[in-house]
């Protein structure tokens, strides 16, 4: 016979795929990805002046400073300035439509007092203050290099603008780490149902007249799961190449990702063990792993940074030994709680 | 003649009778669900609820975390001025200035006041992260300079007008009149202490923003103190995009401070559902229900009574945040029919799931997409009137401190109140003996729930006009998936995306139904009846809903466009036009899917695909047709 403790985890997986939950959880990963994709590409079109290039914005310019307000206006892409004798006829031209907006500027005190007005309440408004933004402080820059005799400090020279997206580093940084660690909640909280469930049945005493200790069950039911998380996160890896993010250092992430789920898959075993109710637990362990996640990220090398350095390809050479530390700190609580077990006594 | 007396006795009878019953079982749901948490477990949670607000006070006293730390490489010398700037920020990494190494161990380099930048994507990522920083580093040095009006000779107040299309003033603006003018006087002295007694500049644009109806106002009463230039940003937390300083301080209308507050309300639900939904799989373990359900009560006032300690539970918490948080009655009144459908849908997981595994992937999908369709919306709440589907956008409202009436409380909540009865009708429908100790697939669980609500010809059309806000929330997660393509590709898969939700909408309980009380009847003729029947249903809640549109919220355009198909057109000749097209239409489409329903699976799903196909041939119509 098999070692029973295979047996036992083919199990585990046998219900998983015959009650299609693993596709369900597929597709909840999926849509997590897609939908924190769509608020960021769409924020990020709304909110970033680069990418709403398309727009073409045409402003209305008066007030006492309008030649040079003017001029900067005119030199900004897709814009376009045009001079008004007074603010009645600047007003009228925006109630009409012929402009987007209008800045009403006056030179008051060494300063310029800018008035912007823009349409209020729909999409286009985000677009034109962006672009109104944008313009004002090239604006702010040439007024401020014209008093530069009054400052003691010049400002840096900007690098210049590159034609990045900001979705990359979305992509690395949040996008790859969510796909990565939302396999590693979800095994654990499937072996917290997966122990609370034999209770409840009451087939945890089957079990446990059959000829294997209890050890052996918890075994079985920490590597199924355990084991699931690096597959779906190869898995998402994969599409991720697929669609043209590229990701270093595979085998390294997996091998993260496979020390945090052995780690948290513990965890939820352990609380499922000492609170056998899933109410308790499954609380128990949301918290549980909230405050673990919430709290590493304040460490310098905590597993989301880690994973986004891994995948560009920004760690030093030593970051086997990074890796190697996951692997002791998963490996070190799994064989923790195999000391545990027959301690903490299953008879009810 | 004290028939009538007599059965009101009766009925008022029965009915403090059952609501005795349900207040007994809530009590007795209370008293067991506290005793499950033995004093270990209280301890544990406690030490766990005490370590997540130090971490979240962490967090936050250390100006939240940095995921991207280290992730791009400057090559930079220790005694450039850059040096600083890259030290300042986390995402940058300082490196030696070594232009051999572009590319392999540095992204940028900076050298002689020149940048050298690798070819890659990363690089140019780097580079762009890196100009941010060089930007945030200046400002910071300009705040520092002794002559503030050389440091920030650009003072910008920001207001926003409405465009008032000529004569197209509608009465129907009335509701709105009395916030907009609100606002509209906040705004004015608002700019009047920014602008140093700029008489004339405010005096005038006061005209034009009394016309303003929906305001978004609120926010520029926040920066108080606008004499100092570039203080704004911090003032302006709550209000989202600041109104007035330099050029950088001006943003757009982005109301993150109260989508970030708003968000504390869900995250209570999260917690909550999860042991309601254990407490009603616990009762059809091992046959635990059983009990109950021979006793004298009726499942309602069972699932009543065990719903209510939650409902209660999750009204107090939502009181208690919307104190913590300085959200008034709205927001609470907001956010509990958000409550209602968490619990209602996780009912209806409970029954369904076969598992405590299932049951868990059915609560996450339930958080996963109930709060993504009550977020995504309220981003836009300054922006569009259409963020009004979500109730959130009114906790929003509340928090900026601008009004709500009480038609967008309706048109916001409604879906969210009627989902939840449906919901809560289907689980009941369940919640008897034959279908809560077995093992059967969710699907058919879902069927069986459907049959239990069809008792006529009647329940088909009403099931499909239920089925609207569920059809709603489908077509509002679509268009947020397929955002992400380019504009070509999910314009087309929107469509076809719709007119399936739509499709499945009106079909699915006919398909149930040929399985359950119309399993005798498998002819066309009963067939193309209860398509059309199911058509005009749909039909009949569509126009309902453009209606509620139509008057809770009279300067709509956009919904217009989302829901093209609803027939609110703008002449009468199109308008009667496009008013019975959709009926025919959806007549038409179901009466197909029926004649498929009838036989097997196999052949409901082949009939859908030209249902479908003709849908999104009209819709493709429509939207070309009206531009």
């Amino acid at each position: 016979m098999a070692d029973p403790r295979l047996t036992i985890a083919r199990r585990e997986l046998a219900t998983l795929r015959s009650e299609k939950t693993i596709v369900l959880a597929l597709l909840i990963q999926l849509f997590i990805a897609a939908f924190s994709s769509f608020l960021v590409v769409g924020l990020v079109s709304l909110y970033d002046p680069g990418s709403v290039e398309g727009y073409e914005t045409t402003v209305g310019v008066t007030g006492d400073a309008t030649d040079d307000l003017l001029r900067v206006v005119d030199d900004q892409a897709s814009m376009e300035g045009v001079a008004y004798g007074s603010q009645a006829t600047a007003r009228a031209a925006f109630q009409s439509g012929e402009v987007d907006a209008v800045l009403l500027a006056d030179r008051r005190a060494g300063r310029v007092f800018v008035t912007a007005t823009a349409p209020d309440g729909n999409v286009r408004t985000t677009i034109v203050v962006v672009q109104l933004r944008e313009a004002l402080s090239t604006f702010e820059r040439v007024e401020r290099g014209e008093r530069s005799t009054y400052l003691s400090a010049t400002p840096l020279d900007l690098p210049p603008r590159s034609g990045s997206t900001p979705y990359y580093g979305f992509s690395y940084t949040v996008l790859l780490p969510l796909l990565c660690f939302l396999p590693v909640f979800i095994s654990g909280s499937i072996t917290v149902d997966s122990v609370t469930e034999e209770f409840e049945r009451g087939t945890l005493e089957l079990l446990r007249v059959a000829p294997v200790s209890t050890v052996d069950i918890v075994d079985g039911k920490v590597w199924a799961a355990a084991a699931l998380a690096p597959v779906q996160a190869g898995l998402w890896l994969a599409l991720l190449a697929f669609n043209g993010t590229t990701v270093r250092h595979p085998l390294a992430l997996l091998l993260v990702v496979a020390a945090l789920a052995l780690l948290v898959v513990t965890l939820g075993a352990t609380i499922a063990l000492l609170a056998p109710d899933r109410r308790a637990a499954q609380f128990l362990y949301s918290v549980g792993v909230l405050v673990a996640f919430g709290g590493t990220t304040l460490l310098p090398l905590n597993p989301v940074n880690t994973v986004a350095r891994l995948a560009v390809d920004s760690v030093g050479p030593t970051y086997p030994l990074l890796v190697a530390g996951y692997l002791v700190l998963g490996g070190g609580a799994y064989v923790l709680l195999r000391r545990a077990v027959p301690r903490i006594g299953l008879a009810d | 003649m004290s028939g009538p007396r007599d059965r009101l006795r009766a009925a008022t009878r029965d009915a403090r009778e059952g609501l005795r019953s349900v207040a007994r079982i809530a009590r007795w749901e209370t008293s067991r669900s506290a005793g499950v948490v033995d004093r270990q477990t209280a301890i544990l949670g406690l030490v766990a609820l005490l370590m997540a607000g130090a971490v979240g006070g962490a967090a936050m006293a250390t100006g939240g975390v940095a995921l991207d730390r280290d992730v791009y490489r400057i090559g930079v010398a220790a005694d450039s001025p850059y040096s600083e700037v890259v030290e300042e920020s986390p995402a940058l990494a300082a490196r030696p200035p070594d232009l051999d190494r572009l590319g392999r161990d540095v992204d940028v380099v900076v050298q002689q006041e020149r940048f050298y930048v690798a070819d890659s994507q990363k690089a140019r990522a780097a580079l762009s992260t890196f100009r941010d920083a060089v930007r945030r580093h200046n400002l910071g040095r300009m705040r520092e300079e002794g002559n503030q009006s050389a440091a920030f000779p650009v003072v910008v107040t920001l207001r926003y007008a409405d465009r008032v299309p000529s004569g197209a003033v509608t009465a129907g603006s009335g509701s709105g009149t009395g916030t907009g003018a609100e606002s509209g006087t906040d705004t004015d002295t608002g700019s009047t202490d920014a602008t140093d007694g700029d008489g004339t500049g405010s005096g005038t644009d006061g005209g034009g923003a009394d016309t303003a109806s929906v305001g978004t106002g609120g926010e520029s009463t926040g920066d108080g103190p606008l004499g100092v230039p570039g203080v704004g940003g911090v003032g302006g937390l709550l209000g989202g995009g600041g109104t007035s300083g330099s050029p950088a301080d001006i943003s757009p209308p982005f109301p993150f401070g109260a989508l970030v507050l708003a968000f504390v309300f869900f995250i209570p639900m999260n917690f909550v559902i999860q042991p309601y939904g254990s407490t009603i799989l616990n009762e059809r373990i091992n046959r635990r229900g059983e009990l109950l359900l021979v006793a004298p009560v009726s499942p309602s006032a069972i699932v009543a009574g065990k719903t209510l300690p939650y409902l209660g539970l999750l009204v107090g918490i939502t009181t208690l945040v919307a104190l913590a948080i300085g959200g008034g009655p709205v927001s609470v009144a907001a956010v509990v029919p958000i409550a209602t459908l968490y619990l209602a849908a996780t009912f209806v997981g409970g029954m369904f799931a076969r598992s405590f595994k299932e049951l868990t992937f059915v609560t996450v999908s339930i958080s996963v997409f109930l709060t993504s369709y009550a977020f995504v919306p309220a981003i836009f709440t300054n922006v569009t009137p259409i963020a009004l589907i979500s109730p959130l956008t009114l906790v929003v409202h509340d928090l900026q401190g601008t009004g709500v009436t009480a038609a967008q409380y309706v048109f916001s909540t409604g879906p969210f109140y009627v989902g939840s009865a449906v919901l809560f009708l289907l689980g009941v429908g369940v919640y008897r003996e034959e279908d809560m100790f077995t093992q059967r697939p969710v699907p058919l669980k879902f069927l069986d729930a459907l049959n239990s609500r069809i008792t006529g010809l009647k329940s088909v059309a009403v099931l499909s006009a239920l089925a609207i806000p569920f059809v709603f929330i489908a077509e509002l997660l679509a268009i947020a998936v397929l955002f992400v393509l380019p504009v070509e590709v999910s314009i087309p898969l929107l469509l076809v995306a719709v007119a399936t939700v739509e499709e499945v909408a009106k079909s699915v309980h006919l398909y149930a139904g040929f399985r359950g009380p119309f399993a005798g009847r498998r002819g066309w003729q009963t067939a193309l009846t209860l398509g059309a029947l199911s058509g005009l249903g749909f039909f009949l809640g569509e126009k309902l809903t453009a209606i509620v549109q139509l008057v809770g919220l009279p300067n709509l355009t956009l919904g217009r466009a989302a829901f093209s198909s609803a027939g609110v057109a703008a002449t009468p000749a199109v308008g009667l036009l496009l008013l019975f097209a959709p009926l025919v239409l959806h007549a038409t489409t179901t009466s197909i899917a029926s004649l498929g329903a009838t036989r097997d699976r196999t052949w409901y799903l082949a009939a859908l695909v030209p249902a479908i196909g003709v849908h999104t041939a009209y819709n493709l119509a429509v939207v070309s047709f009206l531009g």
